[in-house]
């Protein structure tokens, strides 16, 4: 069973980076539902890096530093250019998702077999550090958010945009910062997927994670600490799919399970009541 | 969608088609291929010949579809951006549908999209109730609907639906007599485009010229005025909501009967998504969504011959109407900023 839990913490774990990221921005007062992108492209930087010679490690660090890139380039259009950000997040998953399948043609050509890479040395239980690393990202931000003068200042810039002008501070500053923050963690989610689960890369590999990740901050209320439990239900779902399909003969339908970490998610948010605890300000554009 | 002067739409499109064609060039080049070569295919392979434009027009009676379901979902002020598992709902319909049915093809085809329309229409309401009784955005609720329609699907064609003959994961095909046959001998293309298309048409008169649409264009407009005048908002939006959905699940429905025959995994190419892209391009204008629709199922075509004879890799054709939304939004937002 202690397997089954490893798989578990294994899976949460990019989930884990992404939604925290995800409430980092959320909470500023934007919102990137573009996040399966992002993590595409980090699982394609990562993939990539490796690929090419660097080790798994330096290959998280390159994903990081696409993911800053990339959180950079929708500030520039959600925030910066007070574009629809549900609309910019929408276009995003598409270049996201083309940029990322046209690349890997360029870089792997015509075949077709799969191109391993070196996935993270186990630091215990045969978790690597970095995704146990996830698990207290959400404690720092948490720290950030209630106790530091920058998180005072993004939270002031989501909840009342107008008073952080008034007092001299710079909404589309912060939102930037907290896109690039965002960009970076969502993104090394994506490249822990490629160095941890599957050391490869496929089209499609972050197989709605992202999406699921924008529902967990929903559910968590935009309450960091709170994410640790909605990605382990998530994470201990996908775990059970992955045991029950090498089982077989549950007599429980195929597509049930599939179905089941989308289907946990919108029952989480129908528990979540909706937007309370949402920001006040946020999706609304920088004044 | 807010509504804006015919010279500011004449600006933003020239900026928009300057980044696609910016792309194309750049994508090209990053490929090792020349841009000349690359063009050349791309048009060649979506209207060079009969069978390319046939192709072409195959391809767009989904996107179309799509494209006019995100319009009217959009103009009412209902994100729905879960066209892609509407879509899905409705081909799983058709699938399930469709290999049961005899006698006259022109009764099953009525069925089968009937059964298709309904799917589509149906997906849409756990997001519909958890926005009104919930308060769920259903921008995450559509999403998520997305994720599960598509898990469906693959589990569906392994599973309850699976063609008994072969082990392959698709259904069963529909019989030849049901299916769609092309309207010129040698192309893909069939009557479900002109019935696309004359849709389009349709929900341009509603939205534009009735009272139903004046209605929905209000609520979406002004939702607080709309209130204040006693429109009633919640069933407005829960009409545009399905009446989106049922528009996508057609869309899956004829693409079942004129174009696969059957349901396999994975079974869209994004259809939904990048009908929302056309939608967004059109500005929420069905007949313009429907231009800008069939543009991508152009792109979509030609990309394929693209990638055959110049080797640019195909996904180009996801990426271009992705750069070409981001760069409308950053036109329209620039322009509203300068005042223009």
């Amino acid at each position: 069973m202690s397997g089954f839990f490893a798989v578990a913490l294994l899976l949460a774990a990019p989930l884990l980076l992404a939604a925290a990221g995800e409430l980092l921005l959320e909470r500023a007062g934007s919102i990137q539902i573009g996040l399966e992108g992002t993590m595409l492209i980090g699982a394609f930087t990562a993939f990539a890096a490796a690929r090419s010679g660097a080790g798994p490690h330096a290959a998280l660090l390159a994903a990081a530093g696409a993911g800053l890139l990339a959180g950079a380039a929708f500030a520039a259009f959600a925030v910066a250019g007070r574009a629809d950000p549900i609309l910019v997040g929408t276009a995003w998953n598409l270049v996201a998702a083309g940029g990322t399948a046209f690349s890997y043609r360029l870089l792997a050509g015509e075949t077709g077999s799969i191109l391993e890479v070196k996935a993270l040395p186990s630091f215990v239980f045969g978790l690597p550090a970095a995704a146990l690393a996830a698990f207290l990202v959400p404690a720092v931000l948490e720290v950030f958010l209630a106790r530091t003068r920058p998180g005072l200042a993004l939270v002031a810039a989501g909840e009342n945009p107008l008073a952080l002008e008034a007092t001299g501070g710079s909404v589309v500053a912060v939102r930037t910062a907290a896109s690039v923050a965002a960009g970076a963690l969502g993104a090394s989610g994506g490249a822990l997927l490629v160095l941890t689960v599957s050391p490869t890369f496929v089209e499609g590999v972050t197989a709605g994670r992202g999406f699921l990740a924008l529902a967990l901050v929903v559910f968590a209320r935009w309450k960091p600490l709170r994410l640790v439990p909605g990605a382990l239900l998530v994470g201990g779902a996908t775990a059970l799919q992955y045991r029950l399909q090498a089982g077989g003969g549950t007599g429980i339908p195929y597509a049930v399970f599939l179905a089941l970490p989308g289907l946990l998610a919108l029952f989480a948010l129908a528990a979540a009541r909706g937007r309370g605890g949402a920001p006040k300000a946020l999706g609304t554009p920088a004044p | 969608m807010k509504q804006e002067s015919a010279t500011r739409r004449i600006v933003v499109a020239a900026i928009a088609l300057s980044a696609a064609a910016a792309a194309l060039v750049g994508l090209a080049l990053l490929a090792g291929a020349s841009p000349i070569d690359a063009l050349r295919a791309l048009a060649e392979g979506s209207v060079g010949s009969r069978a390319a434009l046939g192709e072409t027009l195959a391809r767009a009676t989904a996107l179309v579809l799509t494209a006019i379901a995100a319009s009217v979902a959009f103009r009412a002020g209902v994100l729905n951006i879960g066209l892609e598992g509407q879509f899905l709902a409705g081909a799983v319909a058709a699938a399930a549908v469709g290999p049961l049915l005899s006698g006259a093809p022109f009764a099953a085809r009525a069925c089968l999209l009937a059964a298709s329309t309904l799917a589509g229409a149906l997906w849409v309401l756990p997001a519909a109730y958890l926005e009104a009784r919930r308060g769920v955005p259903e921008v995450l609720s559509t999403i998520l609907l997305n994720l599960i329609a598509a898990a469906a699907v693959s589990g569906l064609v392994r599973g309850a639906l699976q063609d008994p003959k072969g082990d392959y994961p698709q259904s069963r095909a529909l019989p030849d007599a049901v299916r769609l046959a092309p309207l010129v001998s040698g192309s893909r293309a069939t009557a479900a485009i002109v019935a696309a298309l004359a849709l389009a048409l349709l929900v341009t008169l509603v939205l534009e010229a009735t009272p139903l649409g004046l209605k929905l264009r209000v609520t979406g407009l002004a939702p607080t005025a709309a209130r204040a005048i006693g429109l009633p908002g919640a069933r407005l939006r829960l009409l545009a909501f399905s009446a989106s959905g049922a528009l996508a699940g057609l869309a899956g429905g004829l693409e079942v009967l004129a174009v696969t025959g059957r349901l396999y995994d994975p079974f869209s190419a994004g259809a939904g998504y990048t009908g929302i892209a056309a939608a967004l391009l059109g500005g929420s204008h069905p007949l313009a969504a429907a231009a800008s629709a069939t543009l991508f199922a152009a792109l979509g075509a030609g990309s394929s011959a693209m990638q055959r004879d110049t080797g640019v890799p195909g996904a180009l054709a996801t990426i271009v109407p992705g750069v070409l939304v981001l760069a409308v939004l950053a036109a329209r937002a620039r322009l509203t900023q300068k005042g223009a």
